[in-house]
């Protein structure tokens, strides 16, 4: 791809002018915030306590230089090996337009923002931004339904792609396929 | 037929005008509730394009409350995508959104090419811009069309599918595909284009901006379809950005975003095209289904341009990439996302070495596009929500994914 620098650029470890803006104006509002982060090459993020995910949000969308008005994607991957489910939210601004120097950049063209929280898999409690982004309400619902992360304070958090009474969530990685759901074979008898 | 109906018990000076009538519901329906009835529509419903089912609580005529369920065609294209190597996953993409296959793969390879620091030769990623402009133009065509057989217009519809018939046999000559291709592949395209399928080519452009002002004519000039689509289900700015609405929903709220020009991805950064946003100046108001129709058949202009000016900046050369045989992206993360018809496609990829993905998440523009009409489609009358579920133009297969 033209866009894509080859790994071990110079560029690679410039740190990107959205997430740095975010990060810090993170750490001068809400010090404690802020996890961990990583600001350079082609994903850039910054990893906040659950208990400080809703004022982080509201922050990023109402600070005037990074409007992020739109919640693009909520995802939840899980990380076995460390016990831990992670809800990984991509924002981006319709309000700001990205000016041409931020569009020639490598590797990271695109100005989203990344925010990501983790929490254990035993309690995977994530407060929701429902209320702050509209938009995150079925991406929390679907999130819930394939990872199981537990998004609190939100209305009916129910299932959305699969049936009610689908047995856990096929997304986590120790899920196994059921044999059968309601007599019908999942699995058919000469295998995958 | 009773000879008791309505039609033949009142003498016509006694019949009320048909606009009395209308607004007299609309009256009952504000002022006087009356009981309220709970109404399933589809899942196998004309109306809904496919799968969807939408439970509407009603008052007369009036939509009081609505909850879409989706899930119908979940074909668990995130757990395959865990579950075979990359170049395995990139043909299921194209089952996503079915209309606009060459798109979705377009957006998948870029996001995997991203991961694994792959760089493709330039002639592929014109041929890929190529294909992709008349995958929208298909896809354009196809909810232009449907949109009028949902407001009762048939013509345009049959019509339409004059042109995309050429359309879809382009990209089959191509791919071997009528609906699905798998042409687009990490590294580049499977095969070069021809003298004689670029001469195609050329004949279906022409034949596009022949009929185009056609269809135009025939719907958004049209009085009756100006009357069931001005005004009705106005999704506003600030309602389309929180719902993360995208597409030609977005710009028809009049936010004038387009991915291919603000966050250029692929080679759309030497193409000089438009991007029609806000008020069509002909009927409506801001954020209505009418403008929504008006930036599709805008838009299908604009992609002619974008092709047009891709055959001629094209240069010759190798069409795919030299991959190793085993593809082992380093670990990382990639967050890719293309303007689709229907919106901002985006990929998301956790990759921990391996040759499968740890995570792989897909955001489909239509998930995000018809979640909205759980907030818009209240108030509005049972016949104007067909048109408002018509005018966000979904694909349920990839509502579901």
């Amino acid at each position: 791809m033209a866009k894509t620098s080859p790994a071990g650029d110079a560029s690679t470890n410039e740190a990107d002018p959205i997430t740095k803006a975010a990060l810090d104006l993170i750490q001068r509002e809400l010090p404690d915030a802020v996890v961990a982060s990583e600001s350079g090459g082609k994903h850039p993020w910054i990893r906040v306590k659950p208990e400080s995910l809703r004022a982080v949000a509201r922050l990023v969308r109402d600070d005037e230089g990074l409007a992020m008005d739109c919640c693009h994607l909520v995802s939840g991957v899980d990380w076995q090996a460390d016990d831990e489910l992670e809800a990984v939210y991509h924002l981006c601004s319709y309000a700001k337009k990205p000016d041409a120097e931020y569009r020639k950049r490598t590797p990271k063209n695109d100005p989203w923002l990344c925010i990501k929280v983790r929490v254990p898999r035993g309690a995977p409690d994530v407060p929701t931004v429902m209320d702050i982004w509209t938009g995150a309400d079925w991406h929390e619902r679907e999130t819930f339904d394939l990872v199981g992360i537990r998004f609190t304070g939100r209305k009916e958090l129910r299932r959305i792609l699969l049936p009610e009474d689908w047995p856990g969530h096929p997304l986590r990685k120790d899920w196994v396929t059921p044999a059968t759901y309601h007599g019908v074979p999942i699995v058919p008898p000469e295998g995958l | 037929m009773s000879t008791n109906g309505r039609s033949t018990a009142l003498t016509p000076s006694e019949a009320e005008p048909a606009h009395e009538l209308h607004e007299r519901q609309l009256l009952v329906g504000r002022d006087l509730r009356t009981e309220e009835m709970v109404l399933n529509i589809g899942p196998q419903h004309p109306a809904t394009h496919g799968v969807l089912r939408v439970v509407i609580k009603t008052d007369g005529e009036i939509v009081r409350a609505l909850q879409p369920h989706v899930g119908n065609l979940h074909r668990c294209a995130e757990k395959i995508g865990e579950s075979v190597p990359y170049y395995q996953w990139v043909p299921y993409v194209d089952r996503m959104d079915y209309l606009a296959a060459m798109c979705n793969e377009h957006v998948a390879c870029m996001a995997i090419e991203q991961l694994g620091d792959i760089q493709i030769p330039e002639r592929a990623e014109y041929i890929r811009v190529i294909v992709a402009e008349v995958q929208r133009i298909l896809s354009h065509l196809m909810a232009i069309g449907v949109y009028g057989l949902d407001l009762g217009a048939f013509t345009p519809f049959l019509h339409q599918f004059r042109e995309r018939e050429r359309g879809m046999d382009l990209l089959d000559h191509i791919s071997g595909g009528r609906l699905l291709y798998h042409y687009v592949r990490i590294g580049g395209v499977k095969r070069d284009l021809s003298r004689d399928w670029l001469d195609e080519l050329d004949a279906f452009l022409a034949a596009v901006e022949k009929r185009l002002p056609e269809y135009n004519l025939l719907l958004m000039e049209n009085r009756i379809f100006q009357e069931r689509t001005c005004g009705i289900g106005v999704i506003d700015r600030d309602t389309a950005v929180r719902w993360g609405v995208t597409g030609p929903g977005l710009r028809a709220a009049g936010v004038d975003w387009d991915l291919r020009r603000d966050a250029p991805y692929s080679v759309y950064d030497r193409f000089d095209f438009d991007v029609p946003h806000g008020e069509s100046g002909i009927a409506g108001v801001l954020g209505d289904c009418f403008q929504r129709h008006w930036i599709r058949a805008k838009e299908v202009e604009q992609s002619v341009r974008i092709v047009r000016q891709a055959l001629a900046q094209m240069p010759e050369g190798p069409v795919m990439a030299n991959l190793p045989k085993s593809f082992r992206p380093a670990a990382g993360e990639v967050y890719v996302r293309g303007e689709n018809p229907r919106g901002e496609l985006a990929c998301y990829f956790v990759s921990e070495g391996k040759d499968t993905a740890y995570r792989c998440r897909c955001r489909g523009p239509s998930y995000s596009n018809i979640a909205v009409i759980t907030e818009v489609a209240e108030g509005v009358l049972i016949a104007d929500l067909v048109a408002l579920i018509g005018s966000m133009d979904i694909v349920l297969g990839e509502v579901d994914r």
